[in-house]
């Protein structure tokens, strides 16, 4: 029998012998949850994307094009004919892992798995190489290949051994079954690039920013941006502004420095046009309807092109050579270019690259001289109030910059970066060889070997330097508001917080700072893309959000080839009119592809979607057709689709065909999408959601009868299922996370949506069904606090584990010299002694006794200095000192693993272990528990359970919470999951609680209540109660259901601190700061404050005195000075010593020979003094001598008036 | 407790230098071979101390550290 394929169906049910089979027998052909492994497309597929022909990098190496260098001493008098020597790069290939050729042990698979770089703490990486090109003058091409160091590799990615793995081999490869990929492994650590929201590519936006009129006098607030992309993602921002007199200036950032250029310049350079040709094209065509009306275009571009005289360049030609003379330096173009040839390089790179780069021809320059006509044309109409200001911080003017297009991005600047760096090993050796010209013999021969070499090839390094830190090392900026936090750690706190990670985008460092918070708020026209709900709340509030958990990132570009032909066949035509309800713009791609009514754009738009959807005339149906209808001063009107990558999409269904159709957050806010299907309006809706849930995050999905709750309730509960102790994964024995947390009792929740299940959730259990009352029973479950049925706790409620890694790495410090000399190994010294104490916990070969119990200060693994016994090719310990690794903290750990890691090459001794060591943490009053809810609470006791009250039929609760958690919070969902819970628990089903299932004429309350009628229990959950100490029944009856507990991962051992002495500050005398170092909690003003209104003098006393710098000084009543007391020496005592006579040396005089003895004292010094004897002793706090010494040195005397 | 550790170190290095007692005691109390076991094919690995790290049948680079055969006992409260 031919095995049937695993299918990918899942329900609500809890399909416990579908998943026992599952989990035996991983399948052999593909995975059973394809929407988990879709969550983190857009990262896998964008990091696809960089590599291989036509991808990303591919397109950047053709954009960096040829560099040329010269010859010929600088300083020669006479000119000669100089050399060129071009270089330019072919090809980029990153290798899969491998080891490196140097090991030569291993014969069969030398693959490096990811699984081998997490217990290893290295870094899942493959060699980088690049084919690379040269010659000189205009001899034939010569071949080479760089290495380029060892560039990080994504997981699951084309360049990762996982890829297309199924279940059943990722689970040999020690990987999850549903291993996800989408991060790469740096030093051990998980670690991802989380995604951008960035402008919209290629749309002109109207912005009104004051900051606009810092640029210099005449500038105004209004200006048109638009943010161009190459084909190899990088963009080039370029924006046009307005000024008081109706000129409009271009501006760029080129590396890091801004530039303004006359609009008409660039218009002028780009295409052989005149006056007329520019009025029209701003205006609209002579003779068109309504151009008398616009008097306020025709005289600012009147104006225009007036002023624009004064330069008096009056050809496309001169114009080139004008912008080429002045930006040749900044575009560093060779010296042998023209002028005008640097002017074309100029509008190829810098205007509007998106058009054509790097291939620019006129068919392209045209295009941009149009498209540059057209945001003249919308700023005028901006200036004019005809059209509104675009909003920057919706994402409807936004898209995703992804993970791997950012990689490219830093890759293809590098490689651009390492060619352009050859100049100065170039001059270097032309230099130190008498300026020998390229042609030469001797040149040829070490071009190679010395010069190249002298370069920094090592770009891998910059990207692993880039993926560790997050830190963004850049000539260019690439067109980014921040330069510091893009990647993130991947933790794997449990499951939530983990695919968390992956659905994340983030508006940018830049925008947490701003102090308004205009980009915070959720807008409408984020509806089914970013997640409404799913946001922490504080500082990243609204900045950082989460995907719906069916919304798509687009991460190649869709064919369009057929588009402009369709178009230009339903009437668009390349005339425009004066008027905006006469004409609108119909762009591709940022592309004028034409003007037409706007009738025909409602007609274009409609007729498009049509044969979007149904896959004909070649319109693909990830194409966002953007329909801007004429408004009274709403957005400029228009027709935009886009195609290319890095855009939001989401399915809905469109209603002419009954067909899935993608809409983008372009068009979406001028469509009627219905949200069900009664709400369809006839001849008005075109679309219907396929469901309304579709609009929440995977982690919002999975709070049970979200919509019962109130709103914040279900923005604690995304936060606190991520802060849940649960089960990171099933290949806990591979992982080495600095700290995992893993919960021993997790169940499958009773109550669950079907999308728990598609996402294979029960893989990764986070909680416990609990049985719930909610009851005011023994007033020690107060203000948030829950009490925890002893015996549930014995059961195991809540058991859950911390597992530590700790690295003893011998190398760590010691700067790692060349010839990697081994100085240190693990071991005890030879001959030396070995306490009994030592070997409780260290086995002969100096490691870690697996098992064994470690408390505070034992010993975790032994290691002596070597140095090579040349004699016998043995590291021998000459000092017999055994040096130690210690466990330092409080709590008792056990040994579970102890990993011995070589190296690379497997050539050298071991110089590093990695121990994992397992805290026990069982539930202990003060840990943190919650429902789904956002009901958090502490556990306050252990109630013994012949204490807890009991139902009729003899059931406890494992859990009693106060009824005062919800009139205030309203988190009714709660109530429904416990009827729910209740009711499946009796009927042993699972429960569907997705929300917006029910409604008034079918309520859930009277559903759930019916299924518990028929098991016998009472209609609304509630139920008679007994008194467990008096056994008398309660007086009311008690609300009793199942409720799935997830326990958090704040816990008191974490968190306790007390002290009364311990560590203090050397200087002040006062407690340290900081619960690691034994130090205090701060009593602070308010608290201070507190305590005074109380009258509490005494409690103060102690906080502020004699808990902290409380000291005993020495005061002189006689001149109040702390300073000048000192204690007397006796003659034979021994110097320095003092004793307990104390006089104050500024009172006393010095004594005279016939002084009488009992009345002189001397100092260490032995100098002998008569008086100063009025000294005590007072206390006070250390601080304040430390002022009086503070102050002295400036000069200032404090005098103490010393009472009684 | 700690007493009783020492005598069993003890026994075990007189144990050791009888089986060598041909060699000179000192180095060879350390050139014992511990057993691991390799990271990806489970096979046992003895290292001296010193040895490069890597499974001798498939060349991989780490090396798990067996369970103790001593008695771990913990006072269970």
């Amino acid at each position: 029998m031919a095995p049937t394929a695993t299918s990918t169906k899942w329900s609500t049910d809890f399909d416990t012998a579908r998943r026992q089979r599952l989990f035996r027998a991983p399948p052999k052909d593909n995975t059973a949850y394809p929407s988990l492994a879709a969550a983190v497309d857009p990262h896998i597929n964008s990091f696809n994307a960089i590599f291989g022909p036509g991808g990303q990098l591919d397109l950047g190496v053709k954009d960096i094009g040829i560099k040329t260098f010269l010859d010929g001493d600088p300083y020669a008098t006479e000119i000669l004919p100089r050399n060129r020597l071009q270089i330019r790069i072919q090809d980029i290939f990153l290798d899969k892992p491998a080891l490196p050729p140097s090991n030569k042990h291993v014969l069969g698979d030398r693959r490096i798995l990811p699984a081998e770089c997490r217990e290893r703490h290295c870094t899942y990486r493959g060699k980088l190489k690049a084919r690379i090109e040269y010659r000189i003058n205009n001899g034939d091409w010569i071949e080479h290949v760089r290495e380029l160091g060892n560039a990080p590799i994504m997981l699951s990615s084309n360049r990762c051994h996982l890829e297309k793995m199924t279940p059943d081999e990722l689970v040999k490869a020690k990987e999850e079954s549903e291993e996800l990929g989408g991060y790469f492994i740096v030093n051990g650590i998980e670690k991802l690039i989380r995604m951008l929201l960035v402008n919209r590519r290629n749309y002109p936006m109207a912005i009104k920013r004051g900051a606009f009129t810092n640029r210099g006098p005449g500038y105004t607030p209004f200006g048109i941006v638009i943010r161009s992309v190459r084909p190899d993602q990088t963009s080039q921002t370029n924006a046009l502004h307005y000024l008081n007199d109706g000129n409009v200036n271009l501006r760029f950032s080129w590396r890091k420095a801004e530039y303004l250029v006359p609009v008409m310049m660039v218009l002028n350079a780009l295409v052989e046009t005149n006056d007329r040709e520019v009025f029209e094209g701003i205006v609209g065509a002579a003779g068109s309807k309504g151009l008398e009306e616009k008097q306020f275009v025709t005289d600012r571009v009147e104006l225009l092109l007036r002023t624009y005289k004064v330069y008096g360049l009056h050809s496309k030609a001169k114009t080139r050579a004008y912008l080429g003379e002045k930006f040749r330096v900044i575009l560093q173009v060779p010296d042998d270019m023209s002028d005008e040839d640097a002017g074309t390089e100029f509008l190829k790179r810098i205007v509007l690259p998106h058009l054509g780069s790097p291939n620019v021809t006129e068919k392209e320059d045209a295009d941009k001289f149009r498209m540059l006509l057209f945001m003249i044309r919308k700023l005028y109409s901006l200036v004019e109030g005809e059209c509104a200001v675009d909003n920057p911080d919706t994402v409807q003017n936004q898209e995703v910059l992804l993970g791997g297009q950012l990689y490219g991005m830093i890759l293809k600047e590098k490689l651009d970066e390492w060619l352009s760096s050859i100049r100065l090993p170039l001059q270097e050796w032309l230099r130190k060889h008498d300026w020998e010209p390229f042609t030469s013999q001797q040149f040829q021969n070490e071009f190679l070997g010395k010069i190249l070499r002298r370069t920094n090839e090592n770009i891998g390094q910059a990207l692993e330097y880039f993926l560790s830190t997050g830190n963004l090392v850049s000539s260019t900026g690439l067109d980014l508001s921040q330069t510091a936090g893009f990647t993130v750690v991947a933790e794997k706190i449990n499951f939530f917080r983990f695919i968390s990670h992956f659905r994340m985008v983030h508006r940018g460092a830049f925008f947490a700072q701003l102090k308004t918070t205009a980009v915070r708020k959720l807008l409408p026209e984020s509806w089914g893309f970013l997640d409404p709900v799913h946001t922490p709340d504080g500082g990243p509030c609204g900045l950082l959000n989460h995907l719906a958990h069916v919304c798509k990132i687009s991460t190649h570009t869709v064919d369009v080839s057929a588009i402009p032909k369709l178009v230009a066949e339903l009437g668009v035509s390349s005339n425009s009119s004066a008027l905006l309800d006469q004409s609108v713009v119909v762009q591709l791609d940022g592309r004028v592809l034409g003007f037409c009514t706007p009738k025909q754009a409602r007609v274009i738009s409609d007729t498009l979607r049509y044969w979007k959807v149904e896959g004909t005339h070649g319109v693909p149906l990830e194409l966002e057709i953007g329909y801007v209808p004429n408004s009274n001063g709403g957005q400029y009107p228009g027709v935009y689709m886009f195609s290319q990558q890095a855009r939001f999409y989401r399915p809905v269904k469109y209603l002419p065909l009954g067909k899935l159709d993608y809409v983008g957050p372009f068009e979406q806010p001028f469509m009627a999408i219905a949200c069900t299907d009664p709400e369809i309006e006839s001849g008005y809706s075109t679309h219907v959601e396929y469901d309304p849930t579709n609009i929440l995050s995977i982690v919002a999905n999975q709070t049970p009868f979200s919509d019962f709750n109130q709103s914040p309730r279900n923005m604690y509960q995304c936060q606190m299922g991520k802060q849940t102790m649960g089960t990171p994964g099933t290949a806990l024995r591979y992982r080495t996370d600095n700290k995992a947390y893993r919960i021993q009792s997790g169940q499958t929740p009773i109550v669950r949506p079907p999308l728990y299940n598609e996402y294979g959730l029960d893989n990764f259990p986070q909680g416990t069904n609990a049985v719930v009352a909610v009851i005011s029973y023994t007033a020690y479950d107060l203000d948030d606090a829950m009490i925890i049925n002893k015996s549930a706790h014995e059961r195991g409620f809540g058991h859950g584990t911390i597992y530590k890694t700790k690295i003893c790495d011998l190398e760590e410090g010691t700067r790692r010299n060349r010839s990697r000399n081994v100085t240190r190994l693990f071991g005890f010294a030879e001959g030396g002694l070995v306490k009994g104490q030592w070997r409780k916990t260290i086995d002969d070969d100096g490691f870690p006794r697996v098992g064994a119990e470690l408390r505070n200060g034992d010993v975790l693994a032994a290691w002596t200095t070597v140095v090579l016994d040349p004699a016998t090719g043995e590291y021998k310990n000459n000092d017999g000192v055994t040096n130690f690794f210690k466990y330092k903290e409080d709590e008792v750990a056990f040994i579970e693993e102890v990993r011995i890691l070589g190296s690379e090459t497997g050539n050298d001794p071991c110089q590093k272990i990695s121990v994992k060591l397992r805290i026990p943490r069982s539930p202990v009053i003060g840990d943190k528990f919650s429902s789904r809810h956002g009901q958090k609470g502490v556990a306050s006791q252990k109630w013994p359970a012949v204490d807890m009250p009991f139902s009729e039929s003899g059931i406890q609760p494992d859990v009693i919470i106060n009824p005062h958690a919800f009139p205030s919070r309203m988190t009714i969902g709660m109530f429904v999951e416990s009827l729910a819970g209740k009711a499946g628990a009796l009927h042993g089903i699972a429960q569907d609680s997705t929300p917006f299932r029910f409604d008034e004429n079918n309520t859930a309350v009277d559903y759930f209540g019916h299924q518990l009628m028929k098991a016998g229990y009472a209609y609304h959950g509630s139920e008679p109660m007994y008194s467990g100490i008096t056994g008398q029944e309660l007086a009311a009856d008690i609300y009793i259901g199942c409720v799935y507990y997830q326990r958090l991962r704040h816990m008191v051992n974490d968190k306790y601190q007390v002290r009364t002495t311990g560590p203090i500050n050397q200087l002040t005398g006062q407690p340290i700061k900081g619960r690691k170092k034994g130090g205090g909690i701060r009593v602070g003003e308010m608290e201070r404050d507190a305590l005074l209104a109380h009258g509490t003098a005494f409690l103060l006393q102690d906080r502020l005195m004699n808990c902290s710098d409380y000291c005993k000084a020495a005061v002189c009543r006689a001149c109040g000075s702390f300073l000048s007391t000192q204690p007397t020496v006796a003659e034979f005592d021994r110097k320095k010593r003092g004793s307990n006579v104390v006089r104050c040396r500024r009172c006393a005089v010095r004594a005279e020979a016939a002084a009488d003895r009992s009345q002189v004292w001397a100092d260490a010094r032995g100098d002998r003094y008569v008086g100063g004897e009025d000294v005590a002793v007072v206390a006070v706090p250390g601080v304040l001598r430390y002022l009086d010494v503070e102050l002295a040195s400036m000069g200032v005397r404090l005098k103490f008036n010393v009472e009684p | 407790m700690s007493t009783y550790t020492t005598a069993g170190a003890q026994q075990q290095q007189q144990q050791q230098s009888s089986m060598a007692h041909d060699a000179s005691s000192s180095t060879d109390e350390r050139a014992r071979f511990v057993e691991y076991s390799c990271g990806d094919c489970d096979a046992p690995v003895s290292l001296k101390r010193g040895e490069p790290i890597r499974c001798r049948s498939c060349g991989h680079r780490v090396l798990y550290k067996k369970r103790t055969h001593r008695m771990v006992q913990f006072e269970a409260r």
